[in-house]
């Protein structure tokens, strides 16, 4: 009988935390910070991989069949993986139309939202540009976003939430203003992307896009378009490179246009540097700012 | 307190004397300025109403004031309300067409071609034409499939698949899974792709060549094992994927199963006696699998194991030589899939199947005299297909395909028959995807499974495939 106690106990105690999946790294560190240890978390993505080209593996349907909560980033960037993750996933929990499902991109504002879409205009998401991860003020707002939500499917904790909340928009409130003062150099800088990745960074601090190397999104350069590219282009800076794809062509266009190309980690773990959201932008900064 | 009072009305008209001379200055400037003003509006009306004159003759037909308009709908309302008031276009299902076309080069013509057979396991009956891709020599429009998916309500999801050849359509498949059983649980049921093995349950498009493996062709037919029937799946609360699932299907495989009965002669020129075999039990097809996948670093495997059984009606009774067949099947499946993943774009996948058959019934046949015989057949048959595929670039993939059946034991009233089990198939592919919604892909091969009169008749082949995917946006595969 005793035994039996302890064993329900420890199966209690392995169940106590609220299981949290997150597609990207970035969605994961939120969850860290605002769930500390009272949440256990899994991340699909690795912040290596190209945001719109994650594998479904099997392995982590096994991982979503127990989650509490599906935390996405949505305006379409999951759409290749997670719908056959999530219909294996035999979880009713984090359905859409369940309350464990969560999509962030609901709290943000999402800009260049085409008027009309066509896939001739290469991989574009009706809702806009889905990489809105890179405007350091959309940070705190999502921040809050999760502590409502875990705060929603566990109450109990909601004092936690909240207090690892406050402690975490305080540290980011300070560093908010060393990026602000940092990246104020910045404005009016002419850049060139590969893919239009760092535009919320961009149009934050006032960097001026000139091009982006992919014709089209997701259709990788041609010498046609890189030509034109080049003989337009005038006084960029940096060509901003991802850490996923190619970088013969940047260093080629910024060899060209006298110009440097900078590569920029987009998510946490993209390089070893950026092992946190912090250090995420710390990261982005010091590569802009020799 | 009075003190203050007093001090301070004191103050106020003290105030007030010398305010009073201040404020008619102050009139009398305010009153200048709306004369300004008046003149400036005076000006600027003037101004407005020859523009809005130059405007109305500019595009007269429709009228220039907004709120004209609208009180001319708010009148044609007020009569009759002219919009669909129930429209439903929200709930539009996602939609795709896939679209399937080739150019075939073949060494045996398309009539040489379906004379072929491949000894105690395969020939091509008459009837049964659909399914088979890149069927004849030259172009050929494999498929163009129209994808449905929606939510039915908070329970139900709904697929379907209907292919349209040149012929006509049908229902490939047409299911409902359910999305909210607990436990891990997942319920199917309709008409669908059966999960046994990796290969059955995904599409054609979704395929690494151009055609099924042998292993799949012989066993389960050229359409694979598509039927109507449940499924019901359970995942495990393990840390790695295991996934147990049962299926009870009708079993109208026409290379395994079928369930219909016969009537034939006991003569092949009818002057005999009609012998009835009955229809099999319905539903006829039990079938169960397990799978597990984990990863170990950047290599991810997949495995599994399925087993179906049921029961066996053939009939080619029709056929210039006439036979039929009734008895038993089981079949046996194992699966490994080992792909490594080099970063975002490239990857070197391992994929093999191992099929195994045990059927044992009666044949019906006539003898070089048309009498009747009908001899007990037993085959112990197998054979696995295993395929390298490499995604070296983002747009590229090349890969290579290995067939071979090496057990073909078949009894015949308890006497072997001396059938080939050597029976080997090569496939080689080079793609280039420009995105992930076309393809193109050049497939060559060798088949060396097909005989004719006994005597092996080696197929060559080089295929030049297209893929288009339109509408939604579909899942990138494993």
């Amino acid at each position: 009988m005793r035994m039996l106690a302890i064993l329900l106990l420890l199966f209690s105690f392995s169940f106590a935390n609220l299981k949290v999946v997150a597609t990207y790294p970035w969605i994961g560190e939120l969850v860290k910070e605002v769930g500390k240890d009272r949440v256990s978390l899994y991340v699909i993505a690795k912040g290596t991989e190209d945001p719109h080209f994650v594998v479904p593996k099997p392995s982590h349907i096994a991982k979503m069949r127990d989650a509490d909560l599906l935390i996405m980033q949505g305006a379409s960037l999951e759409v290749g993986f997670l719908p056959p993750l999530l219909q294996q996933s035999n979880n009713p929990k984090i359905q859409p139309g369940r309350q464990g499902l969560l999509d962030l991109s609901e709290f943000v504002k999402i800009i260049e939202k085409p008027v009309s879409v066509s896939r001739a205009m290469g991989d574009v998401h009706p809702e806009g540009n889905p990489h809105y991860q890179l405007d350091p003020y959309n940070i705190p707002i999502l921040a809050e976003v999760i502590k409502d939500k875990l705060c929603q499917l566990d109450e109990g904790n909601c004092v936690y939430y909240k207090g690892n909340l406050e402690d975490f928009l305080r540290r980011w409130d300070a560093k908010l203003k060393v990026w602000d003062k940092g990246f104020s150099k910045l404005r009016g800088v002419k850049v060139i992307e590969y893919h239009k990745l760092y535009d919320y960074l961009l149009s934050r601090y006032g960097m001026v896009l000139v091009g982006t190397l992919e014709p089209l999104p997701g259709i990788p350069p041609t010498a046609k378009h890189i030509e034109s590219l080049i003989s337009q282009a005038q006084g960029v800076k940096f060509i901003l490179q991802d850490v996923y794809h190619e970088k013969r062509t940047a260093e080629y266009v910024a060899k060209k246009l006298n110009a440097r190309m900078v590569i920029l980690p987009h998510d946490v773990g993209a390089v070893p540097e950026a092992n946190d959201l912090f250090s995420l932008f710390d990261e982005i900064l010091r590569r802009l700012n020799p | 307190m009075k003190k203050t009072l007093l001090l301070l009305s004191v103050f106020s008209i003290a105030f007030a004397q010398e305010s009073l001379e201040e404020l008619k200055r102050q009139l009398e400037e305010q009153r200048r300025q709306i004369r300004e003003l008046e003149k400036k509006i005076e000006a600027l009306e003037k101004q407005k109403s020859e523009a809005k004159e130059e405007v109305k003759e500019e595009q007269k037909p429709a009228p220039a004031d907004r709120t004209l308009k609208l009180r001319a709908k708010y009148e044609e309302r007020l009569k009759a309300f002219q919009v669909y008031p129930f429209r439903q276009t929200a709930f539009l299902p996602d939609l795709s067409l896939i679209v399937d076309t080739s150019l075939v080069g073949r060494n045996k013509n398309d009539q040489e071609l379906k004379r072929l057979e491949i000894p105690g396991l395969y020939h091509r009956y008459g009837g049964e034409e659909h399914g088979i891709l890149n069927k004849n020599r030259g172009f050929n429009l494999n498929y163009a499939e129209l994808y449905l998916y929606a939510p039915v309500d908070p329970y139900f999801d709904l697929y379907a698949v209907i292919p349209f050849s040149e012929d006509g359509s049908e229902v490939e498949e047409a299911y409902a899974v359910t999305r909210g059983l607990p436990f891990g649980f997942q319920f199917k049921v309709g008409k669908f792709r059966s999960s046994f093995g990796r290969l059955n349950a995904q599409h054609p498009h979704v395929w690494d060549f151009a055609n099924q493996p042998l292993v799949y062709k012989v066993f389960l037919g050229d359409d694979g094992l598509k039927e109507k029937g449940v499924q019901l799946n359970w995942l495990a609360p393990t840390p790695f994927y295991l996934l147990f699932g049962v299926e009870v299907l009708q079993g109208e495989n026409e290379q395994s199963f079928g369930t219909e009965g016969f009537k034939l002669n006991t003569k092949k020129d009818g002057s005999g006696t009609d012998i009835t075999v009955g229809d099999t039990r319905k539903p006829n097809l039990y079938l169960g699998f397990v799978k597990t996948s984990f990863d170990v670093g950047d290599l991810s495997v997949l495995t599994g194991l399925s087993f179906a059984t049921g029961h066996t009606r053939i009939n080619h009774i029709d056929e210039e030589d006439p036979h039929a067949f009734a008895g038993k099947t089981k079949l046996y499946g194992f699966d490994l899939t080992a792909k490594y993943f080099l970063d975002s774009y490239r990857y070197i996948s391992f994929q093999g199947e191992y099929l195994y058959r045990d059927q044992e019934g009666t044949k019906y046949a006539y003898d070089d005299v048309g009498n009747l015989v009908t001899p007990s057949i037993q085959k112990k048959q197998g054979g696995f297909y295993s395929q390298v595929v490499w995604r070296f670039a983002q747009r590229w993939r090349a890969g290579v395909q290995y067939n071979l059946i090496n057990k073909n034991y078949v009894k015949s009233n308890e006497v072997k028959l001396n059938l080939p089990n050597n029976l080997p198939a090569y496939y080689a592919m080079l793609e280039y995807n420009p995105t992930e919604f076309s393809r193109i892909r050049l497939q060559v091969g060798q088949n060396r499974a097909f005989f004719q009169d006994g005597s092996r008749k080696t197929v060559n082949e080089v295929i030049l495939q297209f893929n288009f995917a339109i509408g939604a946006h579909g899942a990138h595969p494993f």
